[in-house]
Formats: C-alpha cells, sequence, structure tokens
C-alpha cells in the first residue's frame, strides 16, 4: 500500500451540514475502495488566495491515509463530479507501508485522543517490511494528474 | 604622466548567502507551512530567484514545488489581490 495525503478544499460559503456531508462522502470512498483512513485534519474556513467560483472562503481539510493508486483514481473522480469540492491535491508521502503498521498508527492515535493530556508514546512503525502483494505485482504507475509525478515518488522513496 | 589619486573602489558588502534549508537540516519544506514559503515570494507573488534567496539548487527546486502546489490550493497567490472597483 501507498501512504497518501490530500488536501480538499470545499466551497466556503455552504452551511456546515453541508461541509460535513461532503467530508462523510469522501472518507467512505476512501474506506470503500481499498483505502484505510488513519487521520482526518480539519483547517476550517479560510480566506483563499483569489477568488475560486464566486467566493473568497474555502473550507480545508486534510486527509491522511493509505490505499492503492485505485483508491486515489476513484477519489479524484469523485472530486471532479462533486461541485462542493473547489480544489483537491493529492501527493504520495511513501510508497511503502504495510496495513498492521497503519493499524498500529490508528491505535496509537486513538489512544493519545482518549487520554488527551498523558504525553504521546512516540509511534514509529513507518517503514515497515515490504508488503508481498505490492512488492510482487508492480500496480500501474499513478493516478490522476494531481498525483506527485513519478519523480517526485522515487526521490520520496529515496529519503526513506 | 600625473599619477591620480587611486580612487577608492565603491565597497560592496557581500554578505555569504546561505541555503536555510542546508544550516537547518530539519526545516521542512512543505507545501501546507505557508509562513515558510511567504519567505520566498515578492509582495507580488513572484518567487525569489535563487540568486537572492541563497537558497542551494535543491532546495530551490523543493521551495518552487512547494509554492506552485500551495497556489493550487489557493494557500497562497499567484498576483496580489485586485481591488474590487
Amino acid at each position: 500500500m501507498r501512504r497518501y495525503e490530500s488536501v480538499w478544499v470545499i466551497h466556503g460559503d455552504l452551511p456546515d451540514e453541508e461541509v460535513k456531508s461532503a467530508i462523510d462522502k469522501f472518507s467512505r470512498i476512501i474506506a470503500a475502495h481499498g483505502g484505510m483512513l488513519v487521520g482526518l485534519e480539519e483547517w476550517g474556513r479560510r480566506k483563499l488566495a483569489y477568488k475560486i467560483q464566486g467566493t473568497f472562503r474555502g473550507y480545508y481539510v486534510l486527509a491522511d491515509f493509505a490505499g492503492v493508486p485505485a483508491t486515489v483514481k476513484e477519489l479524484e473522480r469523485n472530486y471532479r463530479i462533486d461541485d462542493r469540492i473547489i480544489r483537491y491535491h493529492t501527493v504520495v508521502k511513501s510508497l511503502k507501508v504495510t496495513p498492521e503498521a497503519l493499524q498500529a498508527e490508528i491505535a496509537a492515535k486513538a489512544e493519545v485522543a482518549s487520554k488527551a493530556p498523558a504525553p504521546a508514546p512516540a509511534p514509529a512503525p513507518e517503514p515497515a517490511a515490504a508488503p508481498p502483494e505490492e512488492a510482487a505485482a508492480p500496480t500501474p504507475e499513478e493516478a490522476g494528474p494531481q498525483a506527485a509525478p513519478p519523480e517526485e515518488a522515487a526521490s520520496l522513496a529515496k529519503e526513506d | 604622466m600625473p599619477v591620480m589619486p587611486r580612487r577608492k573602489r565603491k565597497q560592496f558588502y557581500v554578505r555569504r548567502k546561505v541555503c536555510r534549508f542546508c544550516v537547518d537540516a530539519g526545516l521542512p519544506i512543505d507545501y501546507k507551512d505557508v509562513n515558510t514559503l511567504k519567505q520566498f515570494i515578492t509582495e507580488r507573488g513572484k518567487i525569489i530567484p535563487r540568486r537572492i534567496s541563497g537558497n542551494c539548487a535543491r532546495h530551490q527546486r523543493r521551495v518552487t514545488r512547494a509554492i506552485k502546489q500551495a497556489r493550487l490550493l489557493a494557500l497562497m497567490p499567484y498576483t496580489p489581490i485586485q481591488p474590487v472597483p
């Protein structure tokens, strides 16, 4: 699996329920297409640097997830269909990540959230052993035009 | 031939510029970190050249990419905001 990060800019003039339902919808799409949502960070309403679709306000959401190229393809197809999303950007963070490591990270996050004031037990299960399916079958490269270009992915892999 | 008093050459104070990202290895370049990236654009929103900013080639490339990514998300401007007439 690969680790991705996706920023959604939702139209800022929409009521809160609409924003919530959009966030829900895309979270479900990730889960339904072989993805695993690790974290969802809402930056809230921010002023845009320029006008998009007649507004200067956007609701920013940062989704940290893992998945396969098909997950991103489906996700980006839906971004383009949904009018509530005015901008999106997906970046590959890591090319190799195992479901087990992700589970551990999600569990650690939940634990931190449950006892907020306690010091965070530093979870560092990032670079684990190569996942067998990914290594065995090289998946077709990249998804949408917004996905990070191969050179960036390569440089990321090197840095890891 | 009269010897001209040697004119003092104009003094240039060229402070050696160093790449900030090389000096502080922990400093990340990230398209989401608008406050850091802001230091590398002019008031008109143009990306400051390496010549001026002092970044090394490698880090300048990363800064440039991050700025362009941030622009796409409307986190940073392409141009200053036009006053509404």
